[in-house]
């Protein structure tokens, strides 16, 4: 009965091929421009690790005297200072937890014909690749004693071993940051990222560094971040020692708490530390605060997702609405010219329910065509967007979700247009059209 | 001639056509006036004067890795070396680039820290005398650095004693307009106003405060540096080109990168913005294509479905013109209805725009402007259609099927 | 009243020419009612359109009331129309959106005619035809020959000289085509000119003066002869 309804839907079509192909092109731009601006919804908003992202937290202090006020929605500094970083580092629970920073060198090795060029670093505790997921090609991370005793050592990206090492296996070998020499001791796949969760600071769509080293070396060589530094009282930091002593905030850290009791004790450990800092003379406040924001949480408190973006979503779902409207208006007019049709159908023995559900199938067809060439369309969109502002490249993309959806939102909004004409038509009374030719 | 009561009538015996159109020109009314709006404000945005010949001036990083010279000492050379080149009318080190979305801030205060004063924030650059020059801004009041205020030193705790400010900094510091003279306060390094500027903007075009800007004449080198050059009119390319070259040939163990003029840099800060104008364009253009499509449609369906009527009106006596007006009348009160429905949509979206983003209260203008926009869209787009029932033979009548 | 002398209409279509009439000539008096009879396709129809200004044509001279028709423009016919002529269609061609009130104003508005007297008038009409009650009615909710009823309230509200019928009673039993067709003798007898294309030859034979279009040309049969001739074509 389907082909049978589906083979009556494209008969249709073709009797009236002007008004099928407006509805069509009304669903498919409709569509198009929904699927473009939700493409790009989707993807920053996407969970970025979702078989961890509930484990994985970063923490936030507040570190801040009484008094003072802080930018962000619930008053807290986003990062850390260097001393709480390290001294969470440090803390015995719970096993695994990073800090970093981002920084950058100017990267040669001895050979001629690769000039010396810039190379964006993150240093950082030997965790890092573990908890977020990172796979090696060759060698692995630098042990902890390496991370104690601020080892010259290096973990590069695969992009950057192709460039510097042909793609061989270059653990052993040796590249220069600025004036000190490193060993490499692995190599990571590429990591593919849509959004750098992990440290939101300096856009939140930017690649991935290329370069990894040891936390340690940011105090034994007094490596400047090349991230944002933010501070709440004036203090005088003059030298490196001065920064890495003060109240500043510049350094990101993360916990991996697999379950509430992790959780749990993690925070009540926070706050023993924070009262024990407090002794210190620091946190000069009446409540202490702290936060854990798992991945999801960080990614709509740091709003990776724009405004813009939440708008112009919010405005293509009433576009899409305007277009129902016009289906509903075509189809409509379509579906009451063949009432005379119908009718015969009817006298013919055709069911209320038949003649109903042959006509929303022609409009699922009309759903289904529209929302194919809504793809073309958005892809055209997406293809702009990204022509646009190369900084979306990754993201102004469809992924398998969306490509899915487009059909189904297509043929669900046509289904919706349809009912109302396909159910007037089918309580049209058969003897009216029968008599009056 | 007037017959809207009769047209008013046929047109709530076919309601559901109507409806339809209804909602789709309040739809598109709300849309197109919000959008406009938003539209406007980021072309007003883009298009904001920053004080400085974008096209001429373009900046380079430099990365040092070599131990064997004095970044400071190295960095007069290449200065020297850069504002000799005949295409260059002058260069100089800047802390921080201007409209590039980085670079550093602070509180400027009446009082030396920790007093508490009142205090504004304020992105500053480390340049020297060069600096006024080279960015090409327009010093209104008082005098720029002469050389010898100019601190060049390894030793942090040297500070300098000037300042040249923008305007807007000063203004609100001052509100009296007498701060020429006046002795402000980074951190506790108090710094004498010697200069004002007419207009220069921060690096942070959406920062609280986008246009404080103050120049702070102390050259301390880091391994990282960065420099800025401007050019006469259309040679900068020529010098953007060679820049690299010329550098290494000063001193080579070093990285030179990010070479990228002012109104690039402006662009990559703006990307976003000019991308969600871009898109908020497209939308609204075929948003309002779609729903004279619609209008278009809607006229032909009515029309076909009365052809037997129009013909009948014009065999009763109806001159072309009457049926003409007939289908633009049915319109107007369609679209009419829509239009206060769609001002009243547009208002309630501005509210909640407003509310949940940051996004300015929707001016009136806006949706009368869109109003009378769509009101003459949707009489075009009646208009082909009706001429064309206007064309409907009068003999239609007496045929019988 | 209405002179036509050599009124010829041609339909072209790419392949062929269909001579629709062929040098037609008609002279009707004021006051006359004449019925119009002839085999379908024959042009009964063509000559009812160009009698009523609703379709040019190709050569010939069409006088009506003294005024050359072929030198009128378009705006000219539609006025003409409005002013001289009361068309009944076999159809009815009621505005189904309209009430019956509004669906008998419609020629009125057009003619620029004042409300208060456009409402005399209509109210008038409605007596005439006895649907004085329904004015507030849409058309389907009225019977075949309630419709015609309105139909012809609706072409004398204009208080026409002349009135051009069309298969009146076509599409209504007979009982109600005798009362259309009292109707209409009642109308010729308060002084209008009719013509009535009809194929019914008992309603033509009522009509004072008949003519028979065959093959585009005119058979003119004065008072009752031909009646013989008439039933075979009828037939036919």
């Amino acid at each position: 009965m389907l082909l049978h309804y589906l083979d009556l839907s494209w008969r249709s079509f073709k009797r009236t091929p002007l008004v099928s192909m407006l509805m069509v092109l009304a669903i498919a731009i409709g569509i198009g421009v929904t699927m473009t601006s939700l493409s790009v919804y989707h993807m920053m908003s996407a969970d970025p690790i979702p078989e961890k992202s509930n484990q994985l937290y970063t923490v936030q202090l507040q570190i801040m005297d009484d008094g003072n006020t802080w930018w962000t929605k619930d008053n807290l500094p986003s990062q850390l200072t260097y001393q709480d970083a390290v001294n969470l580092q440090n803390a015995p629970i719970p096993e695994h937890k990073i800090a970093m920073m981002r920084s950058g060198f100017s990267v040669h090795i001895d050979s001629d014909i690769i000039k010396p060029f810039i190379g964006e670093a993150r240093l950082t505790t030997p965790d890092f690749f573990s908890l977020f997921n990172l796979s090696f090609i060759y060698g692995g991370s630098w042990s902890s004693q390496q991370e104690q005793t601020a080892a010259s050592v290096v973990v590069i990206s695969e992009k950057l071993n192709d460039k510097l090492f042909a793609g061989k296996n270059s653990v052993g070998k040796v590249i220069y940051l600025d004036d000190l020499s490193y060993e490499v001791v692995g190599v990571i796949a590429h990591w593919q990222l849509t959004t750098k969760y992990y440290d939101l600071n300096n856009g939140a769509f930017n690649e991935p560094e290329e370069l990894f080293l040891p936390f340690s070396l940011v105090k034994a060589n007094e490596v400047v971040t090349w991230g944002n530094t933010n501070g709440w009282k004036h203090e005088n930091t003059r030298t490196f020692a001065d920064k890495l002593q003060s109240e500043k905030v510049w350094i990101q850290f993360w916990a991996l708490l697999s379950d509430a009791k992790q959780k749990q004790a993690y925070a009540d450990y926070l706050l023993a530390y924070m009262q024990e800092q407090q002794k210190l003379g620091r946190f000069k406040r009446k409540v202490l605060e702290y936060k854990l924001r798992d991945v999801n949480q960080w990614m709509q408190y740091n709003n990776v997702v724009s405004e813009d973006n939440k708008i112009l979503v919010g405005l293509s779902f009433m576009f899409l609405a305007v277009c129902l409207a016009n289906i509903l208006g075509l189809l409509l007019a379509k579906f009451l010219r063949r009432a005379p049709e119908v009718g015969v159908r009817r006298a013919l023995g055709a069911s209320k329910r038949q003649v109903f559900l042959q006509h929303l199938v022609e409009v699922a067809m009309l759903g289904a065509l529209g929302g194919l060439l809504g793809i073309v369309i958005a892809q055209v969109g997406l293809l702009a967007v990204r022509q646009s502002y190369s900084y979306y490249e990754s993201l102004a993309t469809m992924d398998i979700t969306m490509l899915l959806s487009a059909p189904i939102i297509a043929i669900t909004t046509c289904i919706v247009a349809g009912l109302y004409p396909a159910w007037l038509v089918c309580k049209t009374n058969p003897a009216i059209y029968l008599k009056s030719q | 001639m007037l017959e809207i009561k009769p047209i008013f009538h046929a047109l709530c015996r076919s309601k559901v056509g109507a409806i339809l159109l209804l909602i789709q020109i309040a739809i598109t009314t709300a849309i197109v006036s919000n959008a406009a709006f938003i539209i406007q404000d980021r072309v007003a945005f883009l298009n904001q004067d920053t004080g400085y010949p974008e096209h001429d001036i373009f900046k380079f990083n430099v990365m040092t890795f070599g131990q064997d010279v004095d970044i400071n000492q190295q960095i007069e050379l290449d200065e020297t070396m850069l504002r000799s080149l005949p295409e260059v009318i002058d260069a100089a080190m800047s802390s921080s680039i201007p409209l590039s979305g980085g670079g550093s801030a602070s509180d400027f205060s009446l009082k030396p820290a920790p007093q508490e004063g009142l205090s504004v924030r304020t992105a500053y650059f480390f340049i020297d005398d060069h600096g006024i020059n080279t960015y090409g801004v327009n010093l209104v009041m008082g005098r720029n650095f002469s050389e010898d205020e100019v601190l060049v030193t390894n030793n942090v705790d040297k500070r300098p004693s000037v300042t040249i400010v923008s305007q807007t900094l000063l203004n609100e510091l001052f509100p009296k307009g007498n701060g020429l003279g006046q002795t402000i306060y980074f951190g506790e390094t108090p710094l004498k106003v010697i200069g004002v500027v007419e207009k220069m903007m921060s690096p942070w075009l959406k920062d609280s405060r986008p246009d404080n800007l103050a120049f702070i004449p102390y050259i301390n080198a880091k391994s990282l540096a960065q420099f800025v050059v401007r050019t006469k009119p259309d040679q900068r390319d020529a010098v953007m080109k060679e820049v690299e070259n010329l550098m290494l040939k000063n001193y080579s163990k070093r990285v030179i990168n990010n070479i990228k003029g002012l109104d690039e840099l402006k662009n990559q800060y703006v990307a976003a913005d000019k991308l969600m104008m871009r898109m908020l364009i497209v939308l609204i253009t075929i948003l309002v294509l779609v729903t004279a499509l619609g209008i278009f449609g809607l006229t032909l369906f009515n029309i076909s479905k009365r052809t037997k009527q129009i013909g009948t009106r014009r065999a009763l006596g109806a001159r072309k013109s009457a049926i003409i007006y007939y289908f633009l009348v049915e319109n107007a009160m369609i679209c009419g209805v829509g239009l206060i429905l769609g001002c009243i949509a547009a208002l309630l979206l501005g509210q909640l725009l407003m509310q949940h983003f940051s996004i300015a209260a929707l001016p009136p203008s806006y949706i009368a402007g869109t109003a009378i926009m769509v009101f003459v869209m949707s009489l075009l787009a009646v208009f082909g259609p009706a001429k064309r029932a206007a064309n409907i033979s009068p003999s239609i009548a007496t045929r019988t099927i | 009243m209405l002179k036509m002398n050599n009124i010829s209409k041609l339909y072209q279509t790419e392949m062929v020419q269909t001579h629709a009439l062929r040098d037609f000539n008609l002279h009707v008096d004021e006051g006359e009612f004449i019925a119009v009879t002839g085999p379908s396709g024959s042009g009964k129809t063509t000559f009812l359109n160009i009698a009523g200004m609703l379709e040019p044509f190709s050569s010939g001279e069409y006088l009506l009331d003294g005024i050359d028709v072929g030198k009128l423009n378009d705006n000219q016919r539609a006025d003409c129309r409005n002013q001289k002529i009361g068309f009944i269609f076999q159809g009815f061609n009621l505005i189904p959106d309209l009430n019956l009130y509004e669906n008998i104003e419609v020629p009125l508005r057009y003619r620029g005619i004042k409300a208060s007297e456009r409402k005399r008038r209509i109210e008038q009409c409605l007596e005439q035809v006895g649907l004085a009650s329904r004015a507030k009615h849409l058309p389907q909710q009225l019977s075949g020959g309630q419709q015609q009823r309105v139909a012809i309230a609706r072409a004398l509200a204009g208080e026409p000289r002349f009135l051009l019928a069309d298969e009146p009673t076509g599409n209504l039993d007979s009982l109600m085509a005798r009362q259309v067709m009292e109707l209409l003798e009642q109308i010729n007898r308060d002084g209008a000119t009719i013509i009535m294309v009809t194929h019914d030859p008992e309603l033509a034979r009522r009509a004072p003066r008949n003519i028979q279009v065959v093959d585009g040309q005119l058979a003119d049969f004065t008072l009752y002869q031909g009646a013989q001739n008439l039933k075979n074509v009828a037939g036919a």
